[in-house]
């Protein structure tokens, strides 16, 4: 497979994973409590940054660690058939998503869970320090792994088949795009945003999200099986 | 205040409490708070919803944690839409 080619399933494996949306509650929790707690606007900013900062560490680590343990079973180069298997684990998870990502109740309660789900909220009401919001983003992200998992694996296939800039190149694509949902959600906090607006806007359309989140799946599955499985074997033939 | 009511935890793990409206006034004020109101208005609006809150629970001994939220999201809509909106989706965001 070649560079841009990798590199667009890395990408697009990003953008699904930024489709997500517990890292983005965990943050409109922890800028309510912030607020509320009157504290200034810079503890504010500190705080959220150091969250997003915790999430884009624990991406890149989820990341190389997959990758690690990918070329360490499968080597650098990737069988039809590992294509395959991951293929089916992106269906299998996009139909998940498609029928439980969200709970079917008022706001916007995620699958995940539920122990989880109030650690998560108890923790990030007693978050005062920048270093347990650093710690806490990188819990949420953590905590989304069961829906993460397969833009992550896939992205592992595809960045161990390249040189080892590209590698290195191709993890600061994927931890970039997938942060993107956040980085937006942090400036409009940052910037004043109301924080009701966001919540409001994430509820309304988090069937919308779900219904993208699970149909980007499908769609890279669809893309990775046509070009690493049916090209090769028919390409072998 | 000189009458006690009984607050059942909703997720029964606790067991109950007593009303504690100081705690009450504290919440709703880090909701219009949250709302990027001013704290004079904040503590105001909380003042009002714990008046209409106690008023409500003298009829009913012995509520949930979840009647007090609805009840106090009624009432802080007439005064604040939007941290009405905050209070009701504080447990529903995860």
């Amino acid at each position: 497979m070649n560079v841009p080619s990798s590199l667009a399933i890395v990408a697009f494996a990003a953008l699904i994973h930024a489709s997500f949306q517990l890292s983005v509650s965990v943050l409109v929790i922890l800028s309510s409590h912030t607020i509320g707690a009157r504290h200034s606007q810079v503890k504010l900013l500190r705080l959220t940054t150091s969250f997003v900062i915790g999430a884009g560490v624990m991406t890149i680590l989820l990341l190389s660690f997959v990758s690690l343990v990918v070329l360490s079973l499968l080597g650098a180069k990737i069988s039809p058939l590992a294509w395959a298997i991951a293929c089916g684990m992106l269906v299998g998870i996009a139909i998940s998503i498609w029928m439980f990502y969200y709970r079917r109740e008022k706001g916007t309660t995620l699958w995940i869970p539920r122990g989880m789900a109030e650690y998560l909220t108890e923790r990030t009401k007693s978050t005062k320090l920048s270093a347990e919001a650093f710690g806490l983003g990188l819990s949420s992200v953590f905590g989304e792994l069961l829906f993460i998992i397969a833009p992550l694996t896939v992205a592992a296939l595809a960045l161990v088949q390249l040189p080892s800039i590209w590698q290195l190149t191709g993890i600061a694509i994927y931890a970039f795009i997938s942060l993107l949902s956040l980085l937006i959600v942090w400036v409009l906090i940052s910037s004043g945003h109301k924080l009701s607006s966001i919540q409001k806007w994430r509820e309304s359309n988090k069937y919308f999200l779900q219904f993208t989140a699970g149909s980007g799946l499908i769609i890279l599955s669809v893309f990775v099986y046509t070009s690493q499985v049916l090209g090769n074997v028919v390409g072998g033939v | 205040m000189d009458f006690t009511v009984d607050i059942i935890k909703h997720d029964g793990k606790r067991s109950t409490e007593k009303f504690d409206r100081s705690k009450l006034h504290a919440s709703i004020t880090a909701t219009c708070l949250s709302a990027r109101t001013p704290e004079g208005q904040a503590k105001t609006i909380a003042s009002s919803v714990c008046n209409e809150v106690e008023k409500w629970l003298r009829q009913h001994p012995e509520v949930t944690s979840r009647d007090i939220r609805a009840v106090s999201v009624k009432h802080l809509k007439r005064y604040h839409p939007e941290a009405a909106y905050l209070h009701e989706q504080h447990h529903l965001i995860i």
